[in-house]
C-alpha cells in the first residue's frame, strides 16, 4: 500500500511537470451503441444481513437516465448443497435479497445463477452464471493512527496489524468508515491489495489509508470513530477493482494503455462481478 | 604440399598485398590438388571460396586508389561524398569515415569529388601503382585555389541503391523551427515520409507502422535506448555536436540488425582539426556550448559539447518554499578524441552522458539518463580492405523515491548495460563491386527493477527482479554490384543469434498464461538460443541519370523489446528479451519506388510503395502489469501485423531555396488472438495520412525565413460505446481497440533568422533565431476523457487534453 502510495507520489509529480502547460476544453464526439448486457453487482459477506445481487443493463456512454434494471428475473443463490432464491426487493428495482439472517461462511463457494430474463430482446431467454469462494485466513490483530504533518499534505496514515498465512495467496481490500459516513463509498475509493510483497506471515504496522485534513469528510478530529474494515477476497475480485479504478482514473498517452473493459466473472458476456468475502472490523476513537 | 599450402594462403589473403595477382589461381589448385569436382565446389561450402576467387580475378592487374575526403576548414571525414571517375562514368561514395577506394586499370583518369553544399574538385591523376589520394573540399562561399569547377547537386538519389532511406544534414535540419528553439534531430526525422510521431511533443517515432521500439538508434555505434530528454520534449541528441544523419526505413543493410522497422544512425563530429573553435546557443530553456579543435593539428582533435536546462536556476527566487525545492532539468554532455595515427590507422574515443532530473528535494524525484562509450580503430589493410573495429558501451538507467533521510525511504531503479564488440571490412576490388563483412556480438545486462525501502510495516524492504543477461551476436556478408551502366545490385545476408543466459528464473504458463512453474538456471548457462538468417536484397534498374527503378526485400530480426503499451511511453519502461515464453519478432518487407530528378538534379521526388509483414509481433493484455512483474512474459499476447502504404518525398534545394513536401499514404493492422476478441486493429500508430511540408528561403543572406506545416490523421483511439454502473462509478463498455481516432492534427510552426554581419578578420558569428511553434494555436487533442456533467454528475461528457498552443522562443547561436 506504501509503495502504491509512493509510486503514486512519484507518477503525480511526473504528471503535474508534464502536464503544467496543458490544457482541458470540452469535445463534442459521436459514440455507437452497442446491444444491451446485464450488469450484475453482487456480493456475500460473512456479516448476517440481507446480501443483494443488483442486475441492470448497460446504456448508450452518453444516456442521461440511470442504468435501467432488470424486474421478475429468477436469481438463485448455490452454497454447498442448498440452493437459495433470492427475493426482489419491492421498492428498489433490479435488487434481489437474501433473507437478513443470512451470512456467508469462510471456505463456501457460492454459485449464482440467473435466469428467466431477456436482456438483449432478442426473444429468447438468458441464463448466467458466476462463482465465488469466501476466503478468510488472515486475523486483524488492531490498527493505529498516526499522524504526518507536512507542508505536501497532512492528516492521519492507517496502520494496519495483520496475522496472516503465508503458505496460500491472499487479497485484501480496505474500507474506512468515519462515525458513520462510509469514507470507501465506492469502488474506485476502495482500496486492495495482494500478499504478494509481503515478508512474513505478521505485519507489523502495514499503512493502510490516509485520511488527509484537507478532504472535510476525510479530516479526524478528537472524539471521531474510525472504523477500520478487513476483506479478504477472491483474486477475481481483486482484479476487478484494480482494473475498474485504471478505467475510471482515465487515460493520458504517456502512462496508459489502451482502455478496455474490465474482466467479469460473469459468464455469457455480462458485466459486473459477484464476490464472496470475509469482514472483520475494528474502531479506534481519536483522544 | 608447397601447392596446397600456396593455394590455402592464397585463398584466405586473396587481394592482400603481393598476393593478389596470384590468388585467381587459387581455385584451379584447389580443383587440381583436392580433387574436389568444380560442380562440389559450386554446391558446397567452396562456393564462397570460389566466388572470393573470381571476384579477385576482376581485379586482378588494377592498382587501387584511395584516401579519405574531408572538409577543409575543419578535418571533418565527409560521409557519402561522391567519387567519380569522369573517363568510365562510374564511381563510388565515402564511406561513414570519409574513406574511398577504387581499383583501376593503370592509366589516366580526371576524378570528380564532390558533396552537396561543397565545391566539386577535379583531379587528374596517372595512375601506375597504388595511391593514396586524400581530398578537402570546401564549404561554398569559400573558394578554394585549386579548380573549383562548380557546386552541383549529385544524383545519388537516383544512382544509389538505398530505397527508403534519407540522409539529413544537420544544417539543413538546424534551419527547421524548431519547439523552444532547440533544434532536435529526432524532430526531424519525424518530418520525413514513412515516419509517424507516436504523440505529439514526443521523441519516439514510428517507421513504417513499426512500434516505438522498433527503431535502433545508434550514436557512434552504441544503441541509445531511450532518446528523449523531459518525457520526449526533446532529444538527446545536441545538434552542435552532430555530423551526420541517416535514416534507413526499408533496407537495412546487413551489418545492422535487432530492431524490425529502421535503423537511426547518428554520427558526431570527429572535432575540428585545423583550428581551435567553438559553437553554441542560449535559449529560451538551454543553452549549449561546444569546444573543438586541434591537439596536435592534423593528428589529433577534441569535440566537447554541453547543454543544460536552467529553469530550474530560477525557481531559487520563489518565495514558495516547496518551488523553491524543485528540480527540473536535463543536461548533455558528448566528448569525443579522434588521433589519426597515419594514412592507414586512426583511433577514436566517442562518449556521451545525459541525464533528467525531476525532484522535490523534500518529497520525492526522478533521474533518468543515457550513457554511451564507442572505442574504435579505423585499420586499412591495404588500399581496398578497409576495416573499422569498436567496442561499445551502452547504458540506461532510471532511479525515483524519496530522499534518502526520508522517514519512509523508498528507492526504485532499474538499469540497461550493452557491452558490444563489432569488426566490419569493406572491400573495394573495382569500381563495379564492393563487399562489406563482418561480425559483432553484445552483452545484454538488463536490471529490470530493484526497490529499496526502510519502511516497517511488513512490506518487503528489498526485492530485485531477475536480471536477464542475453548474448545477440551477428554475422554478415553484403554485397553492391553495378552490371552494367544500367543495373545494381546490393545483396546481403545477416545471420543473427540470440542467446538466453542464467542465471535466471524462467516462469512457465499454461495455456491460460496462468503460472505453473519456475525454471532457474544457473549462472553462465546457456539456456536458450534463437538464430535465424535476415536476407537483404535491393536493385536499382537506371532508367537515365534522372530517374531509376528501385525495388528492395529484407528481413529483420528483434530480439529485445520494450514493455510499453502506452503510446508516449515513459522513461520508466523496461526492455525485456526474447526467451523461452517470447519468440523473436520477424518482420519481411519488400519495397518499390520510382526515383526522379528535375532542374539539374535540384529538384528532386520519389514514389516509394512498402508492404511489410511481422510475424511474433507483442502486444500486451488488457489491463497488464508491466512495471515491477516477476511475471511480465504472462503479459505478453503474440499476434502479427501488417503494414503496406505509398511514400511520396519531394526536395528542392538551390540557392537560398530549400525543403522537402512528404506524404505518407498508409495503413497498419495488428492481429492478435486474445486481443479485441481476435479481430484486426488499427496500430497505435496508425495514421492513414500524414503530411509535412518544410520549407526555408534566405531572403539576403543575412536573414532567412523558415516555414513547417503538418497535418496527419488522428491515431487510432479507443473510445466506449456503452457504460454501466458498479460501486457508485460508471464504467466504459468498450466494443473494439482502436475504433475511433482523435481529431486529425496539423500545425503550423515559423521562424526567422537574422545573421550578424560577416567580417573576414571577425572569427565570431552570431545569428538570433526567433520561433513560433504551432503559430495558429491549434488546440491539438492529446487525449480524451470523460468527465461528469457539472449540471448532471450521472451524465459524462467528453473532453480533450491538449498539450500547446502557440509557443514562441528566441535563441542567440554562435560561432567563432
Amino acid at each position: 500500500m506504501r509503495l502504491r502510495y509512493t509510486y503514486r507520489c512519484c507518477f503525480i509529480l511526473i504528471t503535474v511537470l508534464l502536464l503544467a502547460s496543458a490544457c482541458t476544453e470540452k469535445i463534442d464526439i459521436e459514440l455507437d451503441s452497442t446491444y444491451a448486457r446485464l450488469v450484475v453487482e453482487g456480493a456475500v459477506t460473512t456479516d448476517s444481513i440481507n446480501h443483494y445481487v443488483l442486475l441492470s443493463v448497460t446504456s448508450n456512454y452518453f444516456s442521461n437516465r440511470p442504468s435501467p434494471k432488470v424486474q421478475d428475473a429468477i436469481v438463485e443463490l448455490t452454497f454447498g448443497n442448498e440452493t437459495m432464491q433470492l427475493i426482489e426487493n419491492g421498492t428498489i428495482p433490479g435488487r434481489y435479497e437474501t433473507p437478513s439472517a443470512f451470512r456467508g461462511v469462510i471456505g463456501t463457494t457460492y454459485e449464482l445463477d440467473i435466469s428467466q430474463l431477456d436482456v438483449n430482446q432478442d426473444g429468447e431467454e438468458e441464463q448466467y452464471h458466476a462463482s465465488s469462494t469466501m476466503t478468510g485466513g488472515a486475523e486483524l490483530e488492531k490498527i493505529e493512527l498516526k499522524y504526518y504533518p507536512t507542508s505536501f499534505v497532512s492528516g492521519y496514515t492507517v496502520f494496519m496489524y495483520l496475522y496472516h498465512a503465508e503458505e496460500i495467496r491472499e487479497w485484501f481490500g480496505f474500507k474506512l468508515t468515519k462515525n458513520s459516513d462510509i469514507l470507501t463509498d465506492s469502488l474506485y475509493k476502495y482500496s486492495v491489495l495482494s500478499d504478494e510483497i509481503f515478508d512474513s506471515g505478521y505485519l507489523p504496522g502495514l499503512p493502510v489509508g490516509f485520511l488527509s485534513d484537507d478532504d472535510p469528510r476525510e479530516a479526524l478530529l478528537p472524539g471521531d470513530t474510525l472504523t477500520f474494515e478487513l476483506n479478504c477476497i477472491e483474486e477475481a475480485y481483486f482484479n476487478f477493482v484494480g482494473d475498474a479504478q485504471t478505467e475510471i482514473a482515465g487515460y493520458y498517452p504517456l502512462f496508459s494503455g489502451p482502455p478496455s473493459n474490465v474482466v467479469s466473472n460473469i459468464d455469457n458476456g455480462a458485466m459486473g462481478i459477484f464476490a464472496a468475502y470475509s469482514i472483520q472490523r475494528i474502531s479506534v476513537v481519536l483522544p | 604440399l608447397y601447392n596446397r599450402a600456396v593455394a590455402l594462403f592464397t585463398i584466405f589473403t586473396t587481394d592482400i598485398g603481393p598476393m593478389r595477382h596470384i590468388a585467381p589461381v587459387s581455385v584451379f589448385y584447389f580443383i587440381k590438388e583436392f580433387n574436389i569436382p568444380l560442380h562440389v565446389m559450386l554446391r558446397k561450402r567452396y562456393l564462397l571460396i570460389l566466388i572470393v576467387s573470381l571476384i579477385s580475378l576482376k581485379s586482378f592487374g588494377r592498382e587501387t586508389i584511395s584516401g579519405y575526403v574531408r572538409d577543409a576548414a575543419t578535418g571533418e571525414a565527409l560521409i557519402a561524398a561522391n567519387v567519380i571517375i569522369e573517363e568510365l562514368g562510374t564511381g563510388t561514395a565515402t564511406n561513414e569515415y570519409g574513406y574511398y577506394a577504387l581499383s583501376l586499370e593503370p592509366g589516366d583518369y580526371s576524378l570528380i569529388f564532390s558533396y552537396v553544399g561543397y565545391s566539386t574538385i577535379y583531379r587528374s591523376i596517372t595512375l601506375r601503382e597504388g595511391m593514396v589520394l586524400n581530398m578537402e573540399l570546401s564549404e561554398l562561399l569559400h573558394e578554394l585555389e585549386e579548380v573549383t569547377i562548380s557546386s552541383t547537386q549529385n544524383n545519388s538519389n537516383i544512382t544509389g541503391l538505398e530505397t527508403g532511406s534519407t540522409s539529413l544534414s544537420i544544417q539543413s535540419i538546424r534551419k527547421i523551427p524548431a519547439f523552444l528553439g532547440e533544434v532536435d534531430v529526432i524532430k526531424a526525422i519525424q518530418l520525413l515520409p514513412g515516419v509517424q510521431v507516436t504523440s505529439e511533443g514526443s521523441s519516439g517515432f514510428s517507421v513504417r507502422g513499426g512500434g516505438r521500439d522498433q527503431n535502433m538508434i545508434l550514436l557512434d555505434e552504441a544503441a541509445v535506448y531511450n532518446a528523449s530528454h523531459l518525457m520526449g520534449f526533446f532529444s538527446i541528441f545536441n545538434n552542435d555536436a552532430i555530423k551526420d544523419v541517416k535514416l534507413y526505413k526499408g533496407d537495412i543493410p546487413a551489418s545492422s540488425g535487432g530492431r524490425l522497422a529502421s535503423l537511426l544512425d547518428i554520427r558526431t563530429k570527429e572535432g575540428n582539426s585545423k583550428q581551435f573553435s567553438g559553437s553554441g546557443g542560449i535559449g529560451t530553456i538551454a543553452s549549449r556550448l561546444t569546444l573543438e579543435g586541434p591537439i596536435v593539428e592534423d593528428k589529433v582533435s577534441f569535440l566537447l559539447a554541453g547543454r543544460r536546462t536552467y529553469a530550474d536556476l530560477f525557481v531559487f527566487f520563489s518565495k514558495d518554499e516547496d518551488v523553491r525545492n524543485t528540480r527540473l532539468y536535463f543536461w548533455d554532455l558528448n566528448g569525443k578524441i579522434n588521433y589519426r595515427i597515419n594514412d592507414n590507422n586512426r583511433i577514436y574515443l566517442s562518449a556521451y552522458s545525459g541525464k533528467d532530473t525531476y525532484a522535490n528535494k523534500e518529497y520525492a524525484g526522478m533521474g533518468f539518463g543515457n550513457r554511451t562509450l564507442t572505442l574504435g580503430w579505423n585499420h586499412i589493410f591495404n588500399n581496398n580492405l578497409f576495416s573499422n573495429f569498436t567496442l561499445v558501451n551502452s547504458h540506461y538507467f532510471y532511479d525515483l523515491g524519496t530522499p534518502e533521510d526520508a522517514e519512509e525511504y523508498f528507492n526504485w531503479k532499474s538499469n540497461l548495460n550493452d557491452y558490444g564488440l563489432k569488426g566490419d571490412f569493406s572491400w573495394y576490388p573495382s569500381p563495379e563491386h564492393t563487399f562489406r563483412f563482418g561480425v559483432s556480438t553484445t552483452y545484454h545486462i538488463i536490471k529490470p527493477g530493484e526497490i529499496t525501502a526502510n519502511s516497517t510495516g511488513g512490506i518487503n524492504q528489498s526485492f530485485e527482479l531477475s536480471h536477464n543477461h542475453s548474448l545477440e551476436s551477428g554475422l554478415y556478408f553484403s554485397g553492391e554490384s553495378k552490371l552494367g551502366q544500367k543495373f545494381a545490385l546490393r545483396y546481403g545476408l545477416r545471420y543473427s543469434m540470440f542467446n538466453n543466459i542464467g542465471p535466471a528464473t524462467i516462469p512457465v504458463f499454461n495455456d491460460n498464461y496462468r503460472l505453473v512453474d519456475t525454471i532457474k538456471y544457473e549462472k553462465g548457462d546457456f539456456f536458450n538460443f534463437y538464430h535465424g538468417l535476415e536476407p537483404r536484397l535491393a536493385a536499382n534498374y537506371m532508367l537515365s541519370n534522372l530517374h531509376s527503378l528501385k525495388a528492395s526485400y529484407s528481413r529483420t530480426r528483434q530480439y529485445l523489446q520494450l514493455a510499453s503499451n502506452s503510446a508516449a511511453g515513459t522513461p520508466l519502461e523496461i526492455w525485456f528479451p526474447a526467451s523461452p515464453n517470447i519468440e523473436p519478432q520477424i518482420s519481411d518487407q519488400v519495397s518499390a519506388g520510382y526515383f526522379r530528378n528535375f532542374l539539374e538534379n535540384k529538384l528532386q521526388s520519389s514514389v516509394e510503395l512498402y508492404y511489410k509483414k511481422m510475424n511474433n509481433s507483442i502486444d500486451f493484455r488488457d489491463h497488464a502489469q508491466l512495471m515491477l512483474n516477476p511475471r511480465l512474459d504472462g503479459e505478453i499476447r503474440i499476434g502479427e501485423a501488417t503494414s503496406y502504404g505509398a511514400e511520396f518525398y519531394l526536395k528542392y534545394a538551390s540557392g537560398g531555396f530549400s525543403g522537402w513536401i512528404s506524404y505518407t499514404l498508409s495503413k497498419t493492422m495488428r492481429t492478435f488472438a486474445e486481443i479485441n476478441e481476435g479481430n484486426p486493429y488499427p496500430a497505435p500508430y496508425d495514421r492513414p495520412n500524414d503530411l509535412a511540408i518544410v520549407l526555408s528561403y534566405d531572403i539576403t543572406p543575412r536573414f532567412g525565413l523558415a516555414v513547417n506545416w503538418i497535418y496527419s490523421t488522428g491515431l487510432p483511439f479507443t473510445l466506449p460505446s456503452g457504460r454501466y454502473e458498479v460501486g457508485n462509478n460508471i464504467l466504459p463498455l468498450y466494443t473494439g481497440r482502436n475504433m475511433y481516432r482523435l481529431p486529425d492534427y496539423h500545425r503550423l510552426d515559423l521562424s526567422i533568422t537574422f545573421r550578424g554581419k560577416e567580417k573576414p578578420e571577425k572569427r565570431w558569428r552570431g545569428e538570433w533565431n526567433l520561433s513560433l511553434y504551432n503559430a495558429y494555436a491549434r488546440k491539438n487533442t492529446w487525449t480524451i476523457n470523460f468527465v461528469p456533467d457539472e449540471a448532471q454528475p450521472d451524465v459524462r461528457r467528453a473532453e480533450m487534453t491538449y498539450l500547446f498552443t502557440i509557443i514562441p522562443a528566441i535563441t542567440y547561436n554562435f560561432k567563432f
